[in-house]
């Protein structure tokens, strides 16, 4: 008898596992545990048992028989739970109830732009300086190869605060700021808040900029078109089609605009690409031997060149937002987006 | 710049190029097409019509019946027009066509009689101001036409964004060169050599200012006849969206766009004795009337065309009143002239008033060129205006240069671009737009810079133009060879983005506000008029009253974020800004510019996290003080207890904030070092704001911060032994702050006490009133073995004592 319980504790836990659904469940309590079950056939041998042997082998009965209603009742309650697939059930708990965690904030979407970019170039061995956002019109414009009353100062809304002191236009004084006080090699960017006085769907009157130079020996426009295809391409896409067209800047020449396929159409024409499929994202070129000279660099020895773009135009892009006031009313509804 | 097509053929040939490619070949030339747009569109419907009959309408005197031919149908067209006579083409919308106007024709009734369509005048048409009626179309033009077609309309617009430097190309025949050489095709230029070859006697010119008026050229036509333009005249001026005038003021208005030569005539009779001075007006003549009917006001500065008497021009800008063609004029001085760029842009700056004439003087106009533009004009004023040339005229020339010979060496070219270069490409691609080229040895070139390019004075230029000219596309892409450095890192920018990823992390989103702000808000803030922060860096020249003055402080900008997110039902905000504020320094000095970081939280403290798990609870002065305290230890700027370097503590009376809540403000300081500050704002101040639920707000001066040195990390060894923890509930007058007894709790600095913490504050019921309950949790362990009650116990029983004792405290039963 000893032996048949033993057996019998093995097969019924070797059943139970392959249990799959509550009816089969049924059939095994039946056959084991039921009245005319298995279990109760045995102990009806119990009888036949020596009688100093008795109350051993009862004591294991009760034991196996206990065993298996434990492994029976785990049984039902993990079939019965997954049957329920996590609804109702006074004792189990709903899964569809929100996960708990702590609240999250949103870094706004122009530094987390202007971080992508810094990176880009950071990860390129550029430094990172910045500078006033009040500036001395020498280093705005001055040094930058454009002397008062110079129609290229038209391109620049500038406000003032007085005579020679002016919110920068650009972040470009940082090249004549760092090149006077520090001698190449040089790979700098400069990020920052520019100001024009210019405010409707397409233009705030403050800004964010990314002034970018590189000055050494022996470099070339080349170089500028390999630097800025890679940033272009990691801020992007690689696969994203680029080029470089002639412009005019006072402190750059040759003089570079840089467009991208529109990533609205993909340059088949849209409105956002005013039917071209291009979208300007940067302006560069070469920087100006007249700017080297101001800060005593020897334009034989030296070249380089520099780019600047902006933040928010690249934001609009990546993220398809359509009015550029949008950045500075900081609606949560807004930032709650990136 | 605009022009279009049809235009610019009279000039280089681009048959078989797109517009699209056309536009695309000027825009890789460096002349960016802004946009190219089909021409007279909205004329599409129209048609021509032959009128054949004009009978009087029986109930209005005013107004004829007419039958008028479209092709093969013949309608009836009420018409009030005075011109309106058999025989006449005109043009005419049908029902169902909208006019330029925005009027949308349909048949109708007029005065009981039915009129199908509308015989149309240049007005109507947006072809022109003419009042005489319908308009006249050549006799031989057919009916039942395009409009457009019959009249030659069909053009393609194309709008050039010009960079500053190519005033060439303020010009149709500058655009012509640069696709005549890009397409290697040949320019043909409507007048190719002009000279002035004897003085006029009938008049005179002087240059008191020669050196603002490097040339002035001018010429004499008499017999003129003021007439409208001929339709091709007025075509190519409406075409770019230039009004046309009268013949003599279309022609001169013409030969400027198409050679970027400002023309200008006088009524010759007006012109006192015969005779024009260049010069600064005097005073007595500082006021003046410009052509547009507006009075100005001259300075001495400026540069005047003046007759003998008086000024009768602003030199490069518009013409006077005194000396306008009128309908009666019949002699005309034509003066084509070149002025001094920054003369020209302050004068214009000074009056507000810039015309086409400006926009070319100012970016530099080829005193090369004046008597070609001048010979056009004199043209085809006897051609158009039936005038007669006088002979000779006056052509004075100051400013001659000697021929712009520049260097340009191939090695120095092909370096800076990185492309391989030879002579034979160089010279290509120079002469193809009008340069000379020359060997000078084997790496250099002797180059000529036509007189029209007067941007052109440096090797650098030419670089730009060869890279230019042959296409950027085909210079390679390549990465600099560099020598390696470790670029070093800006420990305050690294401040700055460890103080953004610590505030998103609890929830905080980026504000980004403008620089500049209102000075109303200081005043809504309360803030005295000593304080610093109303000490302000003013904007000469600012877009509104409400970005006026450079902020001083972050708050009022989070201040206006706050009511706007209210108004559009986010009530539960946590806002924080890293930004500079200003303050001045001296007169044309640049201002003090400092770092502050701010934040505000209002309503919902668990606004974005699920309504289930966190039930609605208004944030507090607590939650303020709370970020501040979680910044700084992530900054690893607030070390534990009584050992840290910053202080957050009630303020002394003269670092309260007006706009503060007296009762729940705070100061971050760091020694003498006053960091920030913490508080409640008024809500009368909220309301100045618009903003009605409460806000708490924070400010730290990022710049002292950076300053400080961070808490070392440093080691402490794991305790080996146990802990043993006890409460103490402590009745203490209400007005003990329950961190002072903590404070006292850890200052007792006995080797047993690990930590003290508040685990409750009661007042209420079982609290006699006066009184408050606080509850403490003290933790004991020893470094030295395992404590037993007896040692705690001792230990404890001194701490109640002196608790008891420091603030008239007893231990609360139960």
């Amino acid at each position: 008898m000893e032996q048949k319980l033993l057996s019998l504790q093995d097969e019924a836990g070797k059943n139970l596992d392959q249990l799959v659904d509550a009816g089969q469940l049924e059939d095994f309590r039946i056959r084991y545990l039921g009245r005319k079950g298995l279990f109760s056939t045995i102990m009806r041998e119990l009888g036949a048992v020596d009688q100093e042997e008795r109350p051993r082998v009862g004591q294991l009965a009760n034991t196996i028989k206990e065993e298996i209603e434990k492994l029976f009742d785990e049984k039902k309650a993990l079939l019965g739970s997954s049957a329920q697939s996590g609804a109702k059930g006074a004792s189990s708990i709903d899964l569809s109830l929100p996960g708990r965690y702590p609240e999250r904030g949103r870094l706004h979407p122009v530094t987390q732009i202007m971080n992508e970019v810094c990176s880009i170039f950071e990860a390129m061995g550029f430094s990172v300086a910045e500078g006033p956002d009040v500036e001395q019109d020498h280093y705005n414009f001055e040094a930058l190869n454009i002397p008062a009353h110079h129609p290229a100062r038209d391109m620049h809304d500038t406000f003032y605060v007085s005579d020679s002191i002016l919110l920068r236009t650009h972040t470009s004084p940082m090249q004549a700021r760092i090149m006077e006080s520090q001698q190449p090699p040089l790979r700098v960017i400069a990020p920052g808040k520019v100001y024009r006085c210019d405010s409707d769907i397409t233009h705030t009157p403050m800004f964010h900029q990314v002034e970018g130079f590189l000055v050494d020996t022996k470099v070339s426009f080349a170089d500028l078109k390999g630097i800025l295809t890679v940033f272009t391409q990691k801020m992007f896409d690689k696969d994203l089609p680029l080029r470089f067209r002639p412009s005019f800047f006072p402190f750059t020449e040759p003089s570079a605009e840089v467009d991208i396929a529109c990533v609205i159409c993909g340059g088949s024409g849209c409105r956002v690409c005013k039917q071209t499929g291009w979208l300007e994202i940067l302006g560069a070129g070469m920087i100006d031997p007249e700017v080297f000279k101001m800060v005593g660099y020897d334009p034989e020895i030296y070249s380089g060149f520099a780019f600047g773009l902006g933040i928010e135009r690249i934001a609009m892009l990546k993220y398809g937002i359509n009015d550029i006031r949008l950045y500075y009313e900081n609606d949560l509804r807004f930032l709650a987006q990136f | 710049m605009k022009f279009t097509i049809d235009w610019l053929n009279e000039y280089v040939n681009t048959d078989g190029i797109t517009s699209v490619e056309l536009a695309d070949h000027l825009t890789m030339l460096g002349l960016e097409v802004d946009a190219v747009t089909e021409l007279f569109q909205d004329l599409a419907p129209i048609q021509t019509a032959l009128v054949l009959s004009v009978e009087r309408h029986p109930d209005a005197d005013s107004l004829s019946l007419c039958q008028v031919a479209v092709g093969a149908e013949t309608l009836q067209i009420v018409c009030g027009a005075p011109n309106v006579r058999p025989g006449l083409t005109t043009a005419i919308a049908l029902p169902g066509t909208t006019l330029p106007g925005g009027v949308k024709i349909k048949k109708s009734k007029v005065r009981g009689i039915e009129s199908y369509g509308m015989l149309c005048s240049e007005r109507e048409l947006g072809l022109g101001s003419g009042h005489g009626g319908i308009m006249e179309l050549p006799a031989d033009t057919p009916h039942g036409q395009s409009f457009i077609n019959a009249l030659g309309l069909s053009d393609t617009l194309v709008e050039v964004d010009l960079t500053p430097n190519r005033s060439d190309c303020a010009s149709v025949i500058g655009i012509a060169r640069e696709i005549a050489g890009i397409l290697r095709r040949p320019l043909t230029l409507p007048v190719e050599s002009a000279a002035i070859q004897a003085s006029c006697a009938t008049f005179s010119v002087e240059i008191e200012s020669s050196e603002l008026c490097p040339r002035y050229a001018a010429r004499l036509i008499t017999g003129v006849t003021i007439a409208p333009s001929p339709w091709w005249l007025r075509k190519r001026l409406l075409s770019i969206g230039l009004r046309p005038i009268n013949n003599v003021v279309d022609i001169t208005n013409l030969v400027m766009m198409e050679y970027g030569q400002p023309l200008h005539a006088f009524d010759f009779d007006k012109l006192a004795d015969k005779k024009i001075i260049v010069r600064h007006p005097r005073t007595g003549e500082l006021d003046f009337i410009t052509l547009d009917g507006v009075a100005r006001k001259l300075d001495a500065e400026m540069l005047m065309i003046c007759d003998s008497v008086q000024p009768v021009a602003v030199a490069g800008i518009m013409g006077g009143m005194n000396s306008e063609v009128s309908d009666t004029t019949t002699a005309i001085l034509l003066e084509s002239a070149c002025f001094d760029p920054v003369s020209i842009r302050k004068t214009a700056r000074k009056l507000n008033l810039s015309s086409e004439a400006s926009y070319r003087f100012e970016r530099g106009v080829d005193p090369g060129g004046c008597l070609l533009a001048m010979e056009r004009a004199v043209r085809l004023l006897c051609e158009v205006a039936g005038g007669t040339a006088e002979p000779g005229g006056v052509d004075k020339y100051y400013g001659q240069k000697p021929f712009n010979t520049l260097t340009l060496r191939i090695s120095r070219t092909s370096e800076l671009l990185g492309i391989p270069l030879d002579y034979e490409k160089i010279a290509d691609a120079l002469i193809s737009i009008g340069f000379r080229c020359k060997e000078k040895d084997a790496d250099t070139l002797w180059v000529g810079a036509p007189s029209f390019r007067v941007d052109i004075d440096r090797e650098i230029d030419l670089v730009e133009e060869v890279a230019r000219l042959i296409g950027y596309n085909t210079i390679p892409a390549t990465l600099p060879t560099v020598q390696l450095s470790y670029p070093e890192q800006d420990t305050d920018r690294i401040i700055r983005a460890k103080t953004g990823t610590l505030l998103t992390g609890i929830g905080y989103f980026e504000a980004i506000n403008y620089s500049f702000t209102s000075e109303k808000h200081l005043q809504w803030l309360g803030l005295a008029e000593g304080d610093p922060r109303c000490r302000l860096v003013r904007l000469v020249n600012p877009l509104s009253e409400d970005q006026s003055v450079m902020r001083t402080m972050l708050l009022p900008g989070l201040l206006e974020n706050v009511e706007r997110n209210i108004n559009f039902q986010k009530t539960a905000i946590k806002l924080f800004e890293t930004g500079k504020v200003f303050s001045p320094k001296g007169a044309n000095e640049q201002p003090l510019e400092k770092m502050h970081l701010a934040g505000v939280l209002s309503g919902n403290r668990f606004g974005e996290s699920s309504p289930y798990h966190c039930k609605q609870q208004a944030v507090d002065i607590l939650d303020a003080k709370g970020v501040v305290e979680y910044l700084l230890q992530g900054l690893q700027l607030l070390g534990e207890g009584a050992s840290s370097p910053l202080h957050i503590t009630f303020p002394a009376q003269d670092r309260m904030e007006p706009f503060a809540d007296p009762l729940q403000v705070l100061a971050v300081s760091a020694g003498d070092l006053e960091l920030g500050s913490i508080a409640r704002i008024l809500p009368a101040i909220l309301r100045k704001f618009g903003i009605k639920q409460d806000v708490f707000f924070f400010d730290l001066d990022l710049d002292v911060l950076c300053q400080l040195a961070p808490v070392a990390k440093n080691f402490t060894a794991l305790p080996v032994f146990p802990a043993v923890n006890r409460d103490i509930a402590m009745l203490v007058p209400e007005t003990v702050a329950a961190g002072a007894l903590v404070d006292a709790v850890l200052q007792a600095q006995d080797p047993l006490i690990e930590q003290c913490e508040i685990f409750d504050v009661y007042q209420g019921d079982s609290v006699k009133s006066g009184f408050k309950s606080v509850a403490l949790s003290v933790t004991y362990r020893s470094t030295q073995k395992t404590l037993t009650e007896k040692n705690v116990e001792k230990v404890h029983a001194r701490i109640v004592n002196m608790l008891g004792a420091k603030f008239e405290g007893t231990l609360r039963e139960g």
